[in-house]
């Protein structure tokens, strides 16, 4: 009859833990599937607008995000929203964007866009994209020029808080080199970098990022 | 026709005639810095130079106005459901318009015959506009303008869309998954709704002359605000498929304000039953290019009701207006050139068994087709301008069109065409400085004399100075 008791009293103790257990698993996921919605809103009906549901963008304006390193993504979405990158598209379009989003939505949505799939190269001047490769693998030495391809990766795909580069916008990029050297946009390890790049060289090298 | 009919007719007229020369040019003009408070973006974001918008401005629209990046007053339920998202700064903004017009040849003294009225008018204000323009609630946004009117010195309800828009993907993997737009509009302008340029409610001009002499008629979906514009109200739907195909169904009805209610034999125009409003249009975007071919039209009944001095009930046949309209556009948007194109034809088709019966018209069938053409470029968005052909052709017809001064037109026709040239200087993006010239090679039917009463088309030549501030 103990027995009995304590076997009952085990299985509902059992039932209960697991029922709440279960609960906070349906929680859980709840609160997962509420989270993804939102996210899917979020990108479809804001970010994507600009930068493509998939990350790939139409006007280089704005620069594909697909394949992004996220570190660098969630890097970019903070100092938009402390204003700390301060160039001007990103006090025009992004300094809004990001200043309502939560640390959580920022890992989200870098998440998001790391995983989607890489935007495909588009070719262009074929001697300007080799010389463009020749800046990015082995830089200018004779200006004191690092090659690109030591932080970018050598098939331009970052690394961390490195940017991808390859496929993105040639215009978006030139555009960004140009912030970058006039100190529109800090980037303290570019701005020792590119500071003796040439306009020509600039135009050359991401020519051939666009290409790959 | 005898000649007291004639007289008749053309005195019961003429005082709308004038009215028409006071509103005919009078072009809605809104840019809302309450979205730029809403949303943090800058005016770049949603317009090429306001009110022009980008193809994100359009998105913008099309999604409800709703896109926010401001703290929220929110509130759930017991089930965790929103109950509440409200922006915290309430999305008010400003626009004054303060202008300066003069005609080629002065105008009439309006009350001495053969005098002449004072030649170059300053209107301070031409226009201030209150608006609340943003998000109400979650997917719901409101466009709603309070205008006071320095002509008519009057402070009135001004142009209005409400929309709720919901956001749909369907579809499998990224590559194939379609987007969709679904939304409502409650509007009291016909294509107040619309997000290209090519269609009347925001066309070119974006700004012009209040007092400067109009042409005698325009298209029911053109006429602004002295047609449909603020005078009606409509409820649709609206499906935007993959930022490419754009569909909408919206009816409209008479929601005239003011004057006597229900509407009577006292209000003029009054549209019998709904007028249904359709538009279709397919928009491409590549690289920093956008093109987008349109389609758009209305139909409506319409009870004449008072016209001049004469009331007729709103009973019996009515005058239908079918209106068939095509639009292209074009837009380049690079960092430091901005280039636009556009072109609109609209053909009107006006079967007038009321205002025939009661006298109003000569003729059952009348038509009217109007051609707009409109090249714009601006520099780093500070500086540019616009060039533009218009042209209005139809038939005559002698009760409509009556020759009176300035107003009227000596040989009963509507015709009239002519050219718009602008430049823009925009200090900051929030502020216009304009020079507009409109010449007219033919105004209500002729070149020359064509009111019958000595004034050419080319002595309605305007140009028109405005400070436009929006804040």
């Amino acid at each position: 009859m103990k027995s009995t008791y304590l076997v009952a009293l085990a299985m509902s103790v059992s039932m209960c833990v697991g029922g709440l257990a279960h609960g906070a698993d349906v929680a859980a996921d709840a609160a997962t599937d509420a989270d993804k919605a939102a996210l899917r809103k979020l990108v479809d009906a804001t970010c994507g607008t600009c930068h493509g549901a998939n990350g790939r963008s139409v006007s280089p304006t704005f620069p594909n995000l697909a394949a992004q390193q996220a570190p660098y993504i969630e890097l970019q979405l903070k100092a938009f929203k402390d204003q700390s990158r301060a160039d001007p598209d990103a006090q025009a379009y992004m300094w809004g964007m990001a200043a309502q989003l939560s640390d959580a939505k920022i890992s989200a949505l870098a998440g998001y866009f790391a995983a989607q799939p890489a935007p495909p190269g588009r070719g262009g001047n074929s001697a300007l994209v080799a010389q463009g490769k020749h800046v990015f693998e082995e830089g200018v030495p004779a200006r004191q020029i690092p090659p690109c391809a030591s932080c970018h990766g050598a098939h331009a795909e970052g690394m961390a808080t490195f940017p991808r580069l390859a496929g993105q916008h040639a215009p978006y990029l030139l555009k960004q080199l140009l912030v970058i050297q006039s100190v529109l946009r800090t980037a303290p390890v570019m701005h020792g970098v590119i500071k003796d790049l040439t306009r020509d060289q600039m135009q050359a090298v991401v020519a051939y990022l666009e290409s790959i | 026709m005898t000649r007291m009919r004639q007289l008749w007719s053309f005195r019961r007229i003429l005082p709308w005639l004038g009215l028409g020369l006071c509103v005919s040019l009078t072009t809605p003009a809104w840019a809302v810095p309450s979205f730029a408070r809403q949303t943090g973006m800058a005016c770049a974001a949603c317009h090429t130079v306001f009110p022009e918008l980008t193809p994100f401005g359009r998105e913008f629209k099309l999604n409800g106005y709703v896109l926010d990046n401001i703290k929220q007053v929110t509130g759930i339920d017991i089930s965790a459901h929103e109950t509440l998202a409200l922006n915290s700064i309430p999305p008010i903004s400003l626009m004054a318009q303060i202008s300066y017009t003069r005609t080629r040849t002065a105008l009439p003294d309006s009350t001495i015959g053969g005098a002449a009225a004072k030649d170059g008018d300053l209107l301070f204000p031409q226009q201030v506009s209150f608006f609340y323009a943003g998000k109400v609630a979650d997917g719901l946004g409101a466009f709603i303008q309070l205008t006071y009117d320095g002509v008519g010195d009057s402070f009135g309800f001004d142009n209005t869309d409400i929309r709720y828009a919901h956001h749909l993907s369907f579809g499998g993997s990224n590559d194939n998954t379609h987007s969709v737009i679904v939304g409502v509009t409650l509007n009291n302008n016909p294509t107040v709704q619309d997000v290209w340029n090519t269609t009347p409610a925001w066309g070119v001009p974006y700004s012009g002359s209040s007092i400067a002499p109009g042409a005698i008629t325009s298209a029911k979906i053109d006429s602004g605000a002295g047609g449909f514009g603020q005078n009606v109200g409509g409820l649709g739907v609206y499906v935007w498929l993959d930022d490419h195909f754009y569909a909408e169904i919206t009816d409209y009805t008479s929601a005239i304000r003011g004057g006597a209610h229900p509407l009577d034999s006292t209000q003029s125009n009054v549209v019998s039953g709904s007028a249904p409003y359709w538009r279709l249009a397919y928009e491409q975007r590549w690289d920093r290019n956008s093109l987008s071919v349109g389609a758009f039209g209305l139909n409506a009944g319409l009870h004449p009701g008072l016209q001049g001095t004469t009331n007729t009930a709103l009973a019996g046949v009515t005058d239908k207006f079918r209106d068939t309209a095509a639009d292209v556009q074009y837009q380049f948007i690079g960092e430091n050139h901005l280039a636009t194109a556009m072109a609109t034809y609209i053909s009107e088709r006006q079967t007038l068994d009321a205002s025939v019966l009661d006298g109003f018209a000569a003729n059952v069938h009348n038509n009217l087709k109007t051609l707009k053409l409109t090249g714009e470029y601006y520099y780093q968005r500070k500086i540019g301008g616009t060039v533009g052909y218009f042209s209005t052709t139809g038939s005559s017809d002698t009760l409509l069109y009556p020759a009176a001064p300035v107003a009227g037109s000596a040989n009963n026709g509507p015709d009239t065409n002519g050219y718009l040239l602008e430049v823009n200087y925009l200090p900051w993006l929030n502020t216009k400085l304009q020079a507009q010239y409109v010449g007219y090679q033919k105004f209500n039917g002729q070149k020359t004399n064509y009111d019958g009463s000595g004034r050419n088309a080319s002595d309605n030549n305007t140009m028109y100075l405005l400070v436009w501030l929006n804040f």
